[in-house]
């Protein structure tokens, strides 16, 4: 009896026991696995786990034949830790370092200076972080590593580069520190900008990842690549041209266009002052842009095709309609137009009046049409519309009809009193050589993104301005200028056909026109069926004030555009098309 | 009791031809019987899967560190290959070229252009003589800039130029005549 009773309480107390740590067990097991399970594997992650970030590519620039004109580069930054520094060269050590002659090296390695570097680690001793040297290339990357300094480290740095240089700068725009600043950098941000993404991945205690424990949290997306109608070359010599005439005649700016006539698209588009995105540092804010889409002016004789082409295509006028151009119109308050040269009636076909550039006598077709007849057409031709493009582009300004004085009337129909920018301009022309057809004026040709997707197509609306007849006696009537005009001989190139247009454009400045100009001479070739077309503006020359400082660059150009672009010489000479009467 | 009846036992057996019985087991009995043979298969089977394991994780792991040792010859070959096209895209710039060109004694054609239709072998246009002033970068080397083009730089480095500073030596005209007017200018091929 009294044994039993004992082993029955003994198997009570073990039992109870047993379920005492059974119970024990499972509330830890619970606190672990469920109460705390998110911050226990938190922190055990956190000592194997790394976390990484992984970088979307920003697309690249490319020309029309893909040559790249801005591209994403990897660049390092070198930085290093003050405090391990000076705790390795703590004297109580068995080997102190010298950091000194560690910093010596580091300068020559980065091509910083050996105060610049001293600078940074001193200045807070007991950081981990210090900037030694910002966006090295590889080989300093690879000069420092080959250092073996153990204090410094190495950082990824993405960055922009810009193998052209300067050329098509003005264009392209570039990356400052905030992003993205001017140019197609800045309009197609969202063709070109990538996304950073994150993954983590478990080390092991000797930094090896291991196998199957990558998480990627975000999938970087790389940005599009963005493709330009821009000739890399051709535009490089341009540039090269408008620049050497600029610095030649003092010219306080220049623009430069080469349109293709079929599509509009451009393949050529200068400004002097150019900028070199890769060093944008020192250059003044107004030549960080493009000029030719942004500065309008009035543009003077340049202006006579259209309201020659206007008259023409009224049925008022051929190229050979006759018109006796006097010396001077005067108004009843007694202002008056005049030509640049001093004359007495003369007799002019309408082509001599463009050859002769005479103020007097385009004003004779002016005053054939309406007020908003030829309102109609400046804005038909794209005057006081942005073209598109973007680049910060100004629509230059067509005054109101009622705001029309009666000089302004007449001065409009040459180019004073209105302002257009070097790319509306080229877009006239453009519409001229193609049989009186706008193309929107085009520098992107499509945006194409990593999947494969092209987005940013360029717009192909045609626009009849004015028919293909008035187009074509115009651009015959333009021929003259080349073929007999005063500028012949700088502007013929042998065995083609040219049709130009030159101005030499007064500037008013505080609402008086003084003795600056802006001269400029825009066409097309071959004169036959024009192809391309070129303009050449030069802002406020010193030295030549006239239309004559633009015709070597034109001219230059024009070669160029002939050898690029493989135009064959023209079969037939050009008609010899009466310009006096 | 019993004690009594045990005793009498032994006198009974003496007395009795003990039989020498065994008990002989059937066919079925013997094959039921566990084979040490089997003990041995399942132990080493599991041994056998003990080491399959551990030589596995070891090669996995050896794989972690050869895929770490060739991202990282990945990642140096990729850096590589981007500096070198940085390099040969910096190369191929127009200012590069023209550069490079120009200190050839190589001009640029403003007079007249003209062709050599390949098809046919015609040539287009009236060929003139460039002069020798013609090039397109003025005295300072060129007016459209590329800071990234740095002097003393692997990209700025002069191609071999004949000691005349540029200008088009002399004998290179023996390697390429042209036999008759307006044909085909063609190297001497033997």
């Amino acid at each position: 009896m009294n044994s039993s009773r004992n082993t029955r309480s003994r198997l009570a107390a073990a039992v109870l026991a047993l379920l005492a740590v059974v119970l024990l067990f499972s509330f830890r097991l619970v606190d672990i696995q469920v109460v705390r399970a998110a911050e226990l594997n938190e922190q055990s992650l956190g000592k194997r786990s790394v976390a990484v970030p992984t970088y979307g590519v920003r697309g690249n620039i490319t020309d029309t034949n893909g040559v790249l004109l801005a591209s994403s580069v990897d660049r390092y930054d070198i930085t290093a830790s003050p405090k391990v520094m000076y705790a390795l060269a703590d004297p109580s050590n068995t080997k102190p370092i010298d950091y000194v002659a560690q910093i010596e090296d580091l300068a020559a390695a980065t091509g910083e200076t050996v105060e610049a570097i001293t600078a940074s680690l001193s200045a807070n001793p007991d950081s981990d972080f210090a900037y030694v040297h910002k966006l090295g290339t590889l080989e300093v990357l690879e000069a420092v590593k080959a250092l073996k300094i153990p204090w410094v480290y190495s950082e990824v740095h993405p960055s922009r580069t810009y193998p052209n240089g300067a050329v098509a700068g003005n264009l392209i725009g570039f990356i400052g520190t905030d992003g993205p600043q001017m140019g197609m950098e800045l309009d197609y941000d969202s063709c070109l900008a990538s996304t950073n993404g994150s993954s983590t991945y478990e080390k092991s205690k000797d930094g090896v990842r291991l196998p199957g424990s990558t998480v990627t949290a975000k999938e970087p997306v790389d940005g599009g690549t963005l493709k330009l109608t821009i000739e890399t070359d051709l535009q490089w010599y341009a540039q090269e041209q408008v620049a050497a005439q600029a610095i030649a005649v003092g010219a306080e700016w220049g623009t430069g266009m080469v349109v293709r006539v079929s599509d509009g698209h451009i393949m050529a588009a200068v400004d002097y002052p150019s900028v070199d995105p890769n060093d944008v540092n020192g250059v003044p804010n107004t030549a960080l842009g493009s000029l030719a889409f942004s500065t309008p002016y009035e543009p003077g004789s340049v202006f006579k095709p259209i309201t020659a082409a206007m008259a023409i295509d009224q049925g008022l006028a051929t190229a050979t309609t006759q018109v006796i151009a006097p010396g001077r119109i005067y108004f009843p308050n007694g202002q008056y137009i005049k030509d640049v040269w001093a004359h007495n009636d003369i007799h002019l076909t309408l082509a001599g009046v463009l050859m002769n550039s005479s103020n007097t006598g385009i004003s004779k077709f002016t005053d054939m049409m309406s007020q908003q007849t030829r309102y109609d057409y400046f804005k038909a031709f794209g005057i006081g519309t942005k073209t598109g493009v973007g680049l910060y582009e100004s629509a230059g300004s067509l005054p109101k009809t009622s705001d029309w004085d009666q000089i302004t009337n007449l001065t409009i129909g040459f180019g004073q009193g209105v302002s257009a920018t070097s790319a509306q301009l080229a877009s006239v022309y453009q519409t001229l050589a193609n049989n009186g057809v706008k193309k929107p004026l085009t520098l992107v040709e499509g945006c194409t993104m990593p999947d494969g997707t092209v987005t940013d197509l360029p717009d192909t609306t045609s626009t009849q301005v004015v028919s293909e007849y008035a187009a074509d006696q115009t651009v015959a009537a333009m021929e003259t200028i080349v073929t007999k005009g005063p500028l012949s001989r700088q502007l013929t190139i042998p065995g083609y056909r040219i049709a130009a247009k030159t101005a030499t454009a007064e500037v008013a400045e505080n609402g008086v026109y003084g003795d600056e100009r802006i001269v400029a001479i825009a066409g097309m070739i071959p004169a036959e069926n024009p192809q391309y077309v070129v303009i050449v503006t030069l802002g406020k020359p010193d030295i030549m004030k006239t239309s004559a400082a633009a015709a070597v660059p034109f001219k230059n150009i024009m070669t160029q555009v002939i050898k690029t672009f493989r135009i064959e010489p023209s079969a037939t000479p050009a008609p010899d098309m009466p310009v006096t009467w | 009791m019993s004690a009594a009846y045990a005793y009498a036992r032994p006198q009974e057996r003496r007395n009795v031809q003990p039989r020498h019985i065994e008990i002989v087991t059937t066919r079925a009995q013997r094959r039921a019987r566990p084979k040490a043979f089997y003990a041995v298969l399942a132990v080493s089977a599991v041994f056998a899967l003990f080491l399959a394991q551990l030589m596995l994780s070891i090669v996995v792991s050896d794989g972690a560190y050869q895929i770490s040792s060739l991202q990282a010859q990945q990642n140096q070959l990729s850096r590589t290959e981007q500096g070198l096209a940085e390099q040969l895209d910096l190369l191929a710039s127009p200012q590069s070229l023209a550069q490079r060109a120009e200190s050839l004694g190589m001009v640029v054609g403003t007079s007249s252009p003209a062709f050599l239709r390949l098809s046919d072998g015609a040539l287009v246009g009236t060929p003139v003589a460039s002069t020798g002033t013609a090039g397109a970068l003025g005295a300072d080397g060129g007016l459209v800039a590329n800071s990234l083009l740095v002097p003393g730089s692997e990209a700025e480095i002069s191609p071999t130029t004949s000691e005349t500073g540029g200008a088009p030596a002399q004998n290179a005209a023996a390697g390429s005549v042209a036999s008759s007017d307006g044909a085909l200018p063609s190297p001497t091929t033997r």
